[in-house]
């Protein structure tokens, strides 16, 4: 947890005990804010494992856990259309196509594309993902060569990725810090921002039953912070974040604990919301309620995952409707993860440049 | 804000802020089905419904808790859950 600059929601609320809706969104910048990210509500995702095939093996792979590894994968594009379209019938708006690794089968993601529209692949980004395939495309790093070829087994990782991805506007590179990792993301960062790739961050969460040297702790989690904060301030048209994000995924309680886990895996209610529409399909095209998760076979205690963070977090809009420096955190979260996720969406300034707490702790 | 005694300019009301914030279409406050669910048949998601509940909060100046927004699942029952909420605060 960041100590430096952290301001706490208590002393900001006692100016003011407790603001309204209509107090805060009287402020213009925040009004405006709240409008821009506003259009994007209607997103409703679900996540699809494309293949159980992938062209590298990673330490700390949360697809290799668990059952979901061991579905027969289903080939025909025929049937992912007819799927897609089910979906959509269902609500469904933002497709997330990830495990093992998708851009083996791109016959199977133009399907997708070519019925939902908007969405975002999760790839290691050794293959180009085809052109007409206008989904965001998250290309994961966990580190600098020497580490990929380490815990991936794969050489010259990050000179791959960006010779594939330089200059594409669907790319988005997503550095995962792992406890082994941390220092090594400024000569990851320049590289990428050398050729004007952009660049955010996810957490390493512990897949069930690891046991290894990625996992975080108090130390890392901590200085994992203050790197973030530091390239931020070095390259702010490159990295994608925001001061709210680098508290709610450093923070030493996981996402879970801090804001509640809406995903159905963590979340019994079908009223509404995740719980209700959040489907998370296996190779094989079926689905599990009881594990349907973003990152599924993860230890939730320890998920700060970021793909979780774009959900867990935006989803508790009214928890951060108390005071105008939370709400910002929050707009400013929400701001970030629409541009990490959505196509054509550019990041705003940041609102808010301390680190607000977030506003419910066990 | 706004203190309706009256139930049915109160669901009128709440039809128009719903409609408003929404940014729904070809439909208004008279003629706002007061029963049409809002989550099964008008495909309002969660952060739609928090949206209304906050300005809901300040039109009326009461307090929605955070796990009552999932049974506000139509006009009547949002009407319902205002009027017993106001009656706590002055009863």
């Amino acid at each position: 947890m960041i100590k430096d600059n952290v301001r706490s929601t208590s002393k900001v609320s006692a100016r003011k005990e407790k603001w309204k809706f209509s107090e805060l969104l009287a402020d213009h910048e925040i009004r405006q804010r709240w409008e821009k990210v506003k259009k994007y509500f209607y997103l409703r995702e679900s996540t699809y494992d494309m293949t159980n095939r992938c062209n590298i093996r990673c330490d700390g792979c949360y697809y290799y856990e668990g059952e979901k590894q061991f579905a027969q994968e289903n080939g025909n594009p025929d049937a992912w259309r007819e799927l897609m379209m089910k979906e959509k019938a269902r609500g469904i708006t933002y497709v997330v196509l990830a495990g093992a690794e998708p851009s083996l089968v791109p016959r199977l993601l133009k399907a997708c594309y070519g019925e939902i529209p908007l969405g975002c692949i999760a790839t290691n980004g050794l293959r180009r993902i085809p052109e007409e395939i206008e989904y965001k495309i998250h290309i994961s790093v966990w580190g600098n060569d020497e580490t990929s070829l380490r815990v991936r087994r794969s050489k010259h990782l990050l000179m791959k990725q960006i010779e594939n991805y330089v200059h594409d506007p669907r790319a988005m590179f997503v550095y995962t810090f792992t406890r082994e990792n941390i220092d090594e993301v400024y000569d990851v960062t320049e590289r990428i921002a050398s050729h004007d790739g952009k660049i955010t961050f996810s957490m390493f969460s512990s897949p069930i039953g690891y046991n290894g040297s990625l996992r975080h702790n108090k130390s890392s989690l901590n200085r994992t912070g203050k790197v973030m904060l530091d390239l931020m301030s070095r390259y702010p048209q490159n990295v994608i974040y925001s001061p709210y994000n680098i508290v709610a995924h450093t923070h030493s309680y996981g996402l879970h604990e801090l804001y509640g886990c809406s995903y159905p895996r963590r979340n019994s209610s079908t009223d509404i919301g995740l719980g209700r529409s959040f489907r998370h399909y296996r190779a094989d095209l079926s689905w599990d309620r009881d594990v349907a998760c973003c990152v599924p076979d993860t230890v939730c205690d320890e998920c700060r995952h970021y793909a979780a963070g774009s959900a867990v977090v935006t989803a508790r809009l009214y928890r951060h409707v108390s005071d105008p420096d939370t709400f910002k955190s929050w707009l400013d979260y929400v701001d970030t993860y629409l541009a990490v996720w959505v196509k054509g969406y550019e990041k705003s300034i940041n609102l808010c440049h301390v680190m607000i707490q977030p506003p419910f702790q066990p | 804000m706004t203190t309706i005694r009256d139930k049915q300019a109160l669901l009128h009301r709440i039809a128009e802020i719903i409609i408003f914030e929404l940014k729904l279409e070809d439909i208004t406050p008279d003629k706002f089905d007061p029963d049409l669910d809002l989550v099964n048949e008008l495909g309002v998601d969660s952060m739609d419904l928090a949206t209304v509940a906050l300005v809901l909060q300040d039109e009326f100046d009461i307090k929605i808790d955070e796990d009552d927004y999932p049974k506000l699942t139509n006009v009547r029952l949002i009407a319902d859950y205002i009027q017993k909420k106001l009656k706590g605060q002055t009863g």
